[in-house]
């Protein structure tokens, strides 16, 4: 009896096993379209996949950049182009897309780009250089970063700029009148809220080995003194040592959150929210997160404003935004474009504002956002909006990801005590100059 | 006739899906290892032979990250081992709740990665994590300690992360390795008057060796690959990089393919080496 | 004599449970702590305010992320059956092979498939990735799971292999003359005293699946597809990281194997019962 259920057993798992295997098939090669790897749907715009009269898409992006069903079946019905979502998170699409490429495929249609990558994205030729009208590049400064050699590789969806905050009701209680004009005020009115016990670590600086310190270092030399690359890709030694020295400065006098050195960029940002810090110089998203009740427990003392420069305020701000990118091994290059067209336009910017929380890149839209109310505590979102320039002078170098890891690893150094300033520099110097003459 | 085929026949599902699925990827990743192929020069791809070999053995980044693997994998086989041994042993004792106990044993194992690195994060936090909350709060110390801050100390804290959520693994094999043992023996042991501690030493250790060896073996591979704790508790840093690490940034950061699987390839034949030597051990049948 | 029995046992039993549940128990005040309250300076072990909104996020049906973790855990689940349906037959078959007959070549084939254990996933990834999309294997349980049992074959194939070697060969040679084949022989004498190895290994293979990461990343990471591991990680995003609700995540995460651990421990037991016989 039991050696009966057993041999049975044993058949029925392998014809099991078998048939989930060729119906796993086909339910597979049903869902594929195009000449995109194994993309499959989370939404579609209609049942069954049909091809509409338009074609069909495949968009890869994380979930804050996902449209609403809504939003997507107005699209579909418009143009007739079906479009296939597939939420990836943030870290990985990177990955997906390296590892796609590496195989000759398109991972998807339409594809996230972030400003870091499009430099490498460019050099491995994985991306479809977009039409923009003139009127367009005028209104969406971030663009810019999207541009190599007059290509315009990637339009940008979601602007990210750097924008200066600051707790007032702490620079009230440390008898501080007035706002922080240039780099040098912000560090004497840290240290006198250091001092009269308002605040122990009031200064936000990011200095764990990821991005987001590099990043810091860069547009805090570029807020300070305009320039953080030389022309031919170097290091400006006058401007990038000034910064690094600041922020050597900063963690000398424990200005900065020792648990800054090891945690994430993001904690070290958060810290404001807690009123644990009172300066930061970081996203725009903080405009809402400084009036969430979820986020924040200091609500009504954070306001933004203009980041400070060497003199006075600073006359260029950078931006770290996120863009939709057409991938070269698409198989639907002209509804890709559509697509991206639809989703970068004046409306819907507006539309993802209020579902998405994206920050329009079309200034008109921001403005018209901050005028009606929808975005509050705007305080000096708007003029910052308009300093808005890329530090890079070629564009994002083909080699920024390399970069980047020296040069947060040598900020990380620098903070645990492991070299000064100097050495820190002439580490980063070496590597960014021997990959630009690359 | 049949009877000779009988046991290729039986091994050929085994041997298709090895070979489709893992001989043929290695002879492939080795082959793009012998190119320079860098993905942001998409038209300059071309055989360099052992030249990227060369480059990575010569390089001090390398070293640096192979003695940091050298030492999380002493650490985390030692402790594991002796560690999954001896709960091994605590679970095989037959109570009441040892199915309770043994659910518990397991989810160290449970935790999907990435909660896994959060949680002891947020443990050795260099701000007010578990440890620091402790240690200030006994009054050990005045300010948060750093823990993550200096190599070995990091180090340290990896290994034993690591090892906590390999003992469950150690200790499943072990007590299968318990199981396997013929309960007739331990009668016979008995009934020739033998005393605990001698029956663990010539019946009991002696049949879970072989189980003992294996357990090894995968924990080294596991310490040699470890990637998402390192990530998780130092971000991309060159202070805890381990091969491992050093390999996915030189592939997926750094976008050198060509580099990135010699790197990983180095990384197999270390730990390869490593496996044969316990196979060695290993292939020395056990006596009745 | 029994007394000091008992208090160690109690001793290695509280050591055991504050080290294997004490950072459980941290993951899970993580949980029901308020997002800003994560990173005070208190000595405070727990938050002044405790929240369960991360839970009730997670567990009401209809939530964005509840469904995502749902859907994340059944395809955990899927995955496991696919890699248990596939992997075990295939373990056993090879186990009895390599263990049980002589031939030529066995020695070789065996060394060959315990040194394919070092291999890491990196070394693999990319050549099986081409190999997936010029098949359309792509976001395929089946598939999928053939690479986890491509990974845990060696592994359990030698421990069941190590474990029929210890059943006497008296035993199937006696069955034979009684007029058995070979596979009424397998299923008859070697399985029923096998229980325990192959509870072990497919707990083994379960436990494996359900924290595998990188593979489904590159293979499978399609909603309909994506195990809970990578459902978990994308809670965490670039700019908004959300500590409690993974916390919470991985608490309910941890959940299906737990569970299962404790149900197996139930049939070790009576296999054990059955193995008896052998002696």
């Amino acid at each position: 009896m039991k050696k009966r259920l057993i041999s049975t057993l044993l058949i029925l798992s392998m014809t099991a096993a078998m048939a989930a295997g060729c119906s796993g098939k086909e339910s597979s090669s049903d869902s594929n379209t195009g000449g995109t790897g194994g993309a499959s749907s989370d939404t579609t715009a209609s049942d069954d996949g049909a091809d509409g009269e338009g074609g069909s898409i495949t968009f890869m992006a994380p979930d804050w950049a996902i449209p609403t069903d809504d939003q997507l079946k107005a699209f579909t019905d418009e143009t007739g182009i079906e479009v296939t979502v597939n939420e990836v998170g943030w870290d990985d699409i990177r990955d997906k897309m390296v590892t796609a490429a590496a195989g000759g495929q398109a991972v998807a249609d339409v594809v996230e780009v972030d400003w870091s990558w499009v430099g490498e994205f460019y050099a491995a030729d994985w991306l479809e250089p977009l039409d923009v009208s003139d009127e367009v590049k005028a209104d969406m400064p971030t663009l810019e970063t999207f541009t190599k050699d007059g290509n315009v590789l990637a339009i940008p969806y979601a602007n990210d700029y750097r924008l200066s905050y600051y707790n007032t009701k702490q620079y009230e209680d440390a008898e501080i009148k007035e706002e922080p004009q240039t780099w040098d005020e912000v560090y004497a009115n840290c240290k006198t809220l250091k001092e009269k016990g308002v605040c122990d670590y009031p200064f936000a600086l990011p200095l764990n080995a990821e991005e987001k310190t590099s990043t810091y270092l860069m547009w805090l030399a570029y807020t300070m003194n305009g320039i953080v690359f030389n022309d031919d890709g170097t290091l400006n030694k006058d401007s990038v040592l000034a910064a690094l020295k600041y922020e050597e400065q900063l963690i000398k006098d424990e200005l900065v959150d020792p648990a800054d050195k090891t945690s994430s960029g993001m904690d070290a940002y958060k810290r404001i929210l807690s009123g644990s810090a009172n300066f930061l110089t970081g996203p725009t998203s903080f405009v809402s997160k400084s009036t969430n009740e979820e986020d924040c427990s200091v609500i009504g003392q954070i306001t933004p404003i203009l980041v400070p420069g060497k003199d006075a305020k600073a006359t260029v701000t950078m931006a770290l935004p996120e863009a939709l990118g057409v991938t070269k091994f698409s198989e639907n290059k002209d509804a890709a474009k559509k697509f991206i067209e639809w989703y970068t336009s004046a409306e819907m910017q507006e539309a993802l504002n209020e579902t998405n929380t994206a920050i329009p890149t079309l200034n008109s839209v921001l403005k018209k956002l901050i005028d009606d109310g929808k975005i509050q505590n705007a305080g000096a979102m708007m003029e910052q909006a308009e300093l808005i320039a890329s530090p890079f002078p070629g564009g994002v170098p083909s080699y920024y990801a390399e970069m980047s890891n020296a040069m947060y690893n040598a900020i990380n150094k620098m903070a645990l005590g492991e070299m000064t300033a100097d050495e820190a520099y002439a580490e980063m110097e070496a590597k960014v100059a021997e990959l630009a003459a690359e | 006739m049949r009877k000779k085929i009988l046991p290729y026949l039986l091994l050929s599902p085994m041997i298709l899906i090895m070979g489709v699925l893992v001989f043929y990827p290695i002879i492939a990743t080795f082959s793009y290892s012998l190119k320079k192929w860098k993905l942001t020069a998409p038209n300059d791809i071309h055989m360099v032979g052992l030249r990227n070999y060369a480059a990575i053995l010569k390089s001090d980044s390398f070293w640096y990250s192979f003695q940091n693997t050298l030492f999380i994998l002493a650490v985390v086989v030692l402790l594991t081992t002796v560690l999954g041994f001896l709960t091994s042993i605590f679970l095989n004792i037959d109570v009441k709740w040892s199915g309770i106990l043994l659910a518990v044993a397991m989810l160290p194992w449970a935790l999907p990665p990435y909660v896994n690195g959060i949680l002891w994060k947020f443990v050795f936090s260099s701000g007010y994590g578990f440890m620091n909350k402790a240690v200030i709060g006994l009054g050990l110390a005045g300010k948060p300690i750093e823990w993550l801050s200096s190599r070995w100390s990091l180090l340290l804290i990896v290994s034993l992360v690591v090892t906590w959520r390999s003992i469950p693994f150690t200790a499943l094999v072990c007590l299968a390795g318990r199981q396997s043992i013929p309960g007739g023996l331990y009668e016979a042991a008995r009934i020739d008057g033998g005393n605990r501690r001698t029956i663990f030493r010539t019946i009991t250790l002696p049949l879970m060796l072989p189980f003992l060896a294996i357990g090894i073996t995968s924990t080294s591979v596991t310490a040699i690959n470890v990637f998402d704790e390192i990530i998780a508790l130092s971000g991309y840093s060159d202070l805890g990089k381990n091969i491992l690490v050093e390999s996915y940034m030189t592939t997926f950061s750094f976008l050198d393919f060509g580099k990135g699987s010699a790197v990983t390839y180095l990384v197999m034949l270390f730990a390869g080496i490593l496996g044969i030597f316990y196979l060695r051990s290993l292939n020395k049948e056990v006596e009745y | 004599m029994k007394f000091s029995k008992k208090i160690g046992y109690f001793i290695a039993l509280v050591i055991f449970l504050i080290l294997t549940l004490g950072p459980f128990l941290w993951t899970f005040v993580l949980s029901i702590t308020p997002e800003y309250a994560m990173m005070e300076k208190t000595t405070r072990l727990l938050p002044e305010v405790i929240t369960y909104d991360n839970y009730r996020e997670l567990l009401t049906s209809g939530t964005q992320k509840g469904s995502i973790l749902i859907t994340g855990i059944r395809n955990a689940l899927k995955a496991v059956g696919a890699t248990l349906l596939l992997g075990i037959p295939i373990a056993m078959m090879s186990a009895y092979a390599l263990s049980r007959m002589e031939f030529k070549g066995r020695r070789l084939i065996k060394n060959l498939l315990l040194i394919t254990m070092v291999i890491p996933v990196m070394a693999t990834i990319i050549p099986l990735f081409r190999l997936f999309v010029a098949r359309q294997w792509l976001d395929d349980v089946f598939w999928l799971s053939t690479v986890y049992v491509s990974s845990y074959l060696p592994m359990t194939t030698w421990l069941m292999s190590n474990y029929f070697a210890t059943i006497p060969k008296e035993l199937e040679e006696a069955a034979q003359i009684d007029g058995c084949g070979r596979l009424s022989s397998f299923l008859r004498i070697i399985l029923p005293t096998s229980y325990p190895i192959i509870l072990s290994a497919a707990l083994i293979m379960f436990l494996n699946t359900w924290s595998q990461f990188q593979i489904p990343l590159i293979l499978a990471s399609s909603l309909e597809t994506k195990p809970v591991a990578i459902v978990v990680s994308e809670f965490m995003t670039k700019d908004s990281v959300q500590y409690g609700l993974t916390a919470a995540a991985g608490m309910i995460a941890v959940l299906p194997p737990a569970i299962t651990a404790l149900i197996f421990r139930k049939f070790l037991i009576s296999g054990m019962m059955g193995g008896a016989v052998k002696g």
